[in-house]
């Protein structure tokens, strides 16, 4: 049926939204996903002194079917990239992804044959982190920062429209390689 | 009827339970989004293709039958001896050779077994 | 540059190649200074008797031990190098597996411990390319010694000793995907850290540095094996 997706927008459905947002955002259930040292720092955020659970995030599941968010969070060789991708389809939406740090955001310092440079490049990501790697502080910043990306997610036809908006604005802002003038 | 007036709370609390765990479902399907893909459908290994496994779940050796076949039998012999341990002292010399022939007969059984070879795992 | 170069201490060396620079842009383009680094290849000239230490107890037992040797002596190994305090023997792919369970058994040798396979890559060493390097662990006695195997270009083969050192199983087959060498014997000479269809052996001298040039604002930084070049 996916009656999500077909909800007419309204007031109600803003209300619905909102709680919604409200209720995705304050669960949001990682997978483990830590592959090399920016999962000591992703260990550490989830002990005692950098607190996850405040968040509800404490649980990180180890079946990915069971997680929300997806925190790649180290570097993704050409070996491991197969399996990132399995575990990426094989998470329930609503999922997002989290590139923590810069192996996985961007390569890293690895710009050889052996690492992917940047883990979009197989599997789309709601939030990049840089660090090398990231404080914990840096990752509960992250996060919360996608907490508030999730907590504005609309639903049913205002879904549709924002994804149009989005869209739009992606394909008239300037590329990178044109931001000039920027150093001065 | 009037005594099992006290337990209807707990029937309309487990009715409730009930039904919103079933609402929660139902309601899962009509909302949800459909969205498959292969890799949702196929087995979770740790993100590698899972191993094909054989058809028909693979053949197991007749032994693990055997095994729990025996083990539920002299379980059930058990059982039977509880009840005649604690009131042993009531039923007197006619429990006894009641038990006696029970156990008697269970014991041919057992040596059957021994000599045939079940007990044997390899 | 001298055919020898002899310094303080240090064994005779003999030069084979030598490097000038660092990858990347060579001449005029170059401003990192590296342009200028001249890095020399040695190498190492056979040591003569005695070794010094208990290398010469493990020659003498090696030699003892092995059948095909007790007749020439002489010629039992291609080369064997004593420097820094280790001991490298240079043996021929067809005997080492006598070597390594003659290393293994002997009560006087008694190699317990091999601590893997490694590859070396001489791109201008014609005829001896690459190279396996062995280290072995002695408990028993607490030695170590080395034993280095050479091998074409050609003809890529050396024998697998996963028959008397099991362990060496991944070892071989990491040496094998990074330069190429086929070790004959092994159980499953596969592709161990690269994809398994991943076409050239990604650690040898000529295999390119395979990366990407980076965007920033602006501005495109080349791959670092390319750049500082002003062309």
């Amino acid at each position: 049926m996916g009656i999500e997706e077909k909800l007419p927008s309204g007031v109600l459905l803003t209300t619905v939204e909102g709680l919604a947002g409200y209720a995705r955002k304050n669960s949001l259930w990682p997978a483990t996903f830590g592959l090399a040292c920016c999962a000591i720092e992703m260990m550490a955020s989830g002990a005692g002194r950098y607190d996850l659970a405040r968040f509800g995030m404490e649980v990180f599941r180890a079946s990915p079917r069971q997680a929300d968010l997806m925190i790649v969070a180290g570097r993704v060789s050409q070996k491991m990239a197969p399996i990132v991708r399995q575990i990426y389809d094989q998470m329930a939406a609503p999922k997002w992804v989290l590139a923590m740090g810069a192996c996985s955001s961007s390569g890293g310092m690895f710009n050889n044959y052996a690492i992917i440079q940047g883990v979009d490049h197989i599997v789309p990501v709601d939030i990049y982190l840089p660090g090398c790697p990231p404080r914990p502080e840096m990752l509960i910043d992250a996060l919360l920062k996608l907490h508030d990306q999730i907590s504005e997610t609309k639903l049913g036809t205002n879904r549709k429209r924002q994804l149009e908006d989005l869209e739009n604005a992606a394909l008239i802002a300037t590329p990178t390689i044109d931001q000039v003038g920027l150093m001065r | 009827m009037g005594q099992g007036a006290i337990y209807l709370p707990i029937l309309f609390l487990g009715l409730l339970a009930f039904g919103f765990a079933a609402f929660s479902v139902v309601a899962a399907t009509f909302t949800g989004p459909k969205r498959y893909n292969r890799a949702k459908v196929e087995a979770y290994e740790c993100g590698i293709q899972p191993t094909p496994q054989p058809e028909g779940g693979g053949r197991f050796p007749v032994k693990y039958y055997l095994t729990a076949m025996l083990f539920i039998i002299f379980d059930i012999e058990i059982v039977f001896l509880y009840p005649w341990a604690v009131t042993c002292d009531k039923l007197g010399v006619f429990g006894l050779a009641e038990m006696v022939l029970f156990i008697v007969t269970v014991l041919a059984a057992y040596a059957f077994v021994w000599r045939r070879g079940g007990l044997e795992w390899d | 540059m001298n055919d020898d170069v002899v310094k303080a201490g240090l064994p005779l060396l003999q030069v084979t190649t030598v490097r000038e620079g660092m990858f990347g842009a060579s001449g005029s383009g170059d401003t990192s200074g590296f342009g200028g680094l001249v890095s020399v290849v040695p190498v190492p000239v056979a040591s003569a008797q005695p070794f010094g230490n208990y290398f010469d107890e493990i020659y003498a037992e090696l030699v003892a031990a092995l059948p095909l040797f007790k007749s020439s002596a002489e010629k039992a190994f291609d080369k064997i190098v004593v420097a820094h305090d280790e001991m490298t023997i240079y043996v021929h792919p067809t005997e080492l597996l006598a070597v390594a369970r003659t290393l293994r058994d002997e009560p006087g040798l008694r190699f317990e411990l091999c601590l893997g396979v490694s590859g070396v890559h001489y791109p201008n060493q014609t005829g001896a390319e690459l190279h396996a390097v062995y280290h072995f662990r002695s408990i028993t006695h607490n030695r170590r010694v080395r034993l280095e195997v050479v091998a074409a270009d050609s003809h890529p083969h050396i024998p697998s000793i996963v028959s008397i050192y099991p362990t060496n199983d991944w070892h071989e087959r990491e040496t094998f995907d990074f330069f190429g060498i086929i070790f004959d014997g092994h159980p499953h000479l596969t592709r161990i850290q690269m994809p398994d269809d991943w076409q050239g052996h990604p650690q040898r001298k000529d295999y390119p540095l395979g990366g990407i040039p980076v965007e920033y604002k602006g501005a495109t930084v080349p791959a670092p094996d390319e750049r500082r070049s002003y062309n």
